[in-house]
């Protein structure tokens, strides 16, 4: 479970640029939380402060009651990151990419080696396994980050647009690996800026608009909320306008 | 709360494993790096000897064209009972010269009979061009036998006075020449000590630039940040894989000479070069400094770029600097103050040219040449360490 107090980060000379300016929500185990915001909401800036990368102005966060400044590096053994960067290292194969976050999350021995080809193998990255990564698709590049981001079993996950520059057949994929994540019980915090992705696969949708929260809730709670027919009506109304939104 | 997995030691070993693993999947990279240093040693010291060889040959049996020798008979005579060819000199002697026809030419004064009688000096000329190094030798030994038969002369002429020749030279200076055998040839010193010291410098070169602009460039910094590897354990990692693969590179190098030296049929030249077993642990002694400063400096120079061609061009400016050094040491006259020891590369240098000479290196001097680059390679982690936790890192995609 994620959660966040009045968190805030500015950057720039003077701290002019308030990325994020003080946001307050909490995400719930066992359920996909949506960060639904235009580009540069601060949606990338709030999950590397959650990721504990970078340290926060003012406000506090926990994940898991683990304080995001205080407690880094023991919060990095809980948590699974697929950042905003994601790229791989081109000339080892795929099972080696995950092996090496394995190694450095402390798995040793046939504990990693069932744990990465159970991944492989929930991931359908069977054929390309032990392939270099350096030929592979865009799918097949965000199945490997996201194998990597999991392989130490972590309960809090955090995914940055993790649906950005996949097809269509990759994007349900990726759908039905989450949603089998939440079954086990895991916090999946998720940033987009796709209406139709938060739409289809969250519980919860916190929207973020210029470092602040506009609204939180459920996608009928956002509707009652706004007066509006469909959810799409409510982001617009939430955030004032349809811009930096892709539907 | 579970407990803590993993050690730091384990991820340090780890980041290690992978970035050896990740550098030698480089094929093409590794293989010119490698192949290049084992093959570089053989090739480079083949077209020394060679050189050599050519000089040595050419001092032995001295050939001088001559001009006017009918002005000065007992002179040619004395060069001929010295086993000098005496030849004709042709009459474009000059242009000859100029373009490397002819090393040295003799040119006898057309009033050197008549200035003898006389009893006045006579003058005979050598005539060459001093900016070619292959003909030094030639004009040494000519202008050597040309004194000597100066001297004779005046001896027999104070003779002739009743005159004892120490008379006209209270000074006798005789030529003790403290270079053993191994010190002759000292241009090939400078070169095996140079490219000693170059292996050192290049061969953690691509694998610190890829492990920090390539990690960088290739967008997988930030999620290996997101790992429990603290930034000192990621750059202790990259470091001693650098220097790894730095001292394969070194090794590979010495190999080369060693081989090449012990083994390969080199033709007697007269240059007694030692490198054997004792230099080649020598020279490894004097290189560690080297083997672990670079790859520290190199990683800070690659983490300061956002991507691995802007790195090359820093580290352009680096190994112009470095490369000069030993190169000003070369022509710098006089002998080298006690501070020099200090300064990384030009006391490696310093040392490795006392290795060469055959001698052992003083434990005080090697000392000091380790204290400077430590401290340096300590510096430059700690600056590189500092550089990945900073989060402006993460901004630059």
């Amino acid at each position: 479970m994620i959660d966040v107090d009045g968190l805030a980060k500015s950057f720039g000379k003077r701290g002019e640029v308030h990325a994020v300016a003080g946001v307050t929500f909490d995400a719930p185990a066992g359920a996909i939380t949506g960060l639904l915001g235009p580009n540069g909401a601060g949606k990338t800036t709030l999950l590397r402060m959650l990721a504990t990368l970078v340290v926060p102005d003012a406000g506090r966060a926990a994940i898991g009651g683990l304080d995001i400044v205080r407690d880094r590096y023991a919060l990095r053994e809980r948590i699974g990151v697929l950042s905003d960067a994601r790229g791989l290292y081109l000339r080892l194969t795929a099972r080696e990419n995950i092996r090496y976050y394995g190694a450095l999350h402390g798995l040793a021995g046939s504990a990693l080696d069932a744990r990465v080809d159970g991944l492989i193998a929930a991931l359908g990255l069977d054929a390309i396994a032990d392939r270099r990564a350096q030929g592979f698709s865009q799918g097949e590049r965000m199945k490997v980050a996201i194998a990597r981001a999991l392989v130490h079993d972590p309960m809090t996950i955090l995914l940055d647009e993790p649906t950005n520059g996949l097809d269509i057949m990759s994007v349900r994929a990726l759908r039905d690996q989450l949603r089998s994540l939440r079954g086990e019980g895991k916090c999946l915090l998720f940033s987009s800026h796709v209406m139709q992705e938060v739409a289809a696969l969250c519980d919860r949708i916190v929207i973020l608009a210029q470092g602040r929260i506009v609204a939180a809730g459920t996608a009928a709670e956002l509707m009652a909320q706004a007066g509006t027919p469909t959810l799409e009506d409510a982001f617009v109304a939430l955030i004032g306008s349809g811009e930096g939104l892709a539907a | 709360m579970h407990a803590s997995r993993g050690s730091a030691i384990a991820r340090v070993a780890t980041i290690v494993r992978k970035e050896l693993v990740d550098m030698f999947r480089d094929r093409r990279t590794a293989m010119v790096t490698l192949l290049s240093a084992i093959a570089a040693g053989p090739i480079f010291l083949m077209l020394i000897f060679n050189l050599i060889a050519n000089q040595a040959d050419r001092a032995r049996d001295l050939t001088l064209p001559v001009v006017g020798r009918e002005h000065a008979p007992a002179l040619a005579a004395f060069l001929e009972r010295q086993e000098v060819t005496l030849t004709e000199a042709p009459a474009d002697y000059e242009a000859r010269l100029k373009s490397g026809d002819l090393d040295v030419v003799l040119v006898i004064d057309p009033r050197f009979a008549r200035d003898v009688g006389d009893g006045k000096q006579a003058t005979v000329r050598l005539v060459y061009d001093r900016s070619r190094d292959r003909a030094r030798p030639l004009i040494d030994q000519a202008e050597s036998l040309l004194r000597a038969y100066s001297r004779l002369w005046g001896q027999q002429r104070l003779v002739l006075r009743g005159i004892a020749a120490s008379v006209a030279s209270p000074l006798t200076i005789e030529d003790v020449d403290l270079a053993t055998p191994q010190q002759s040839g000292a241009l090939v010193l400078f070169l095996v000590a140079y490219y000693g010291l170059f292996a050192s410098v290049m061969g953690g070169m691509a694998v610190s630039l890829d492990s920090t602009a390539g990690e960088r460039e290739r967008q997988s910094l930030e999620p290996l940040l997101t790992t429990p590897a603290r930034p000192a354990e990621i750059v202790a990692g990259k470091w001693l894989a650098a220097c790894a693969f730095n001292a394969l590179v070194v090794l590979l190098t010495l190999t080369g000479f060693y081989l090449t030296l012990s083994f390969a049929p080199l033709p007697p030249v007269g240059v007694p070069f030692l490198f054997g077993a004792r230099e080649f642990l020598r020279f490894l002694v004097v290189l560690v400094p080297m083997i672990l400063l670079l790859p520290a400096v190199l990683l800070y120079v690659g983490s300061r770029a956002r991507a691995y061609k802007e790195a090359q061009a820093n580290v352009s400016v680096l190994l112009f600097v470095v490369s000069l050094l030993p190169v000003v040491q070369l022509f710098l006259q006089r002998k080298e103050p006690e501070w020099i020891s200090l300064v990384p590369v030009s006391g490696q240098y310093s040392l490795l040219n006392v290795a060469l000479r055959g001698e052992a290196l003083p434990l005080a001097q090697l000392a000091l040449s380790y204290v400077v680059p430590l401290a340096l390679a300590f510096v430059a982690l700690a600056a590189v360490a500092r550089l990945i936790s900073r989060e402006s890192i993460l901004a630059g995609k």
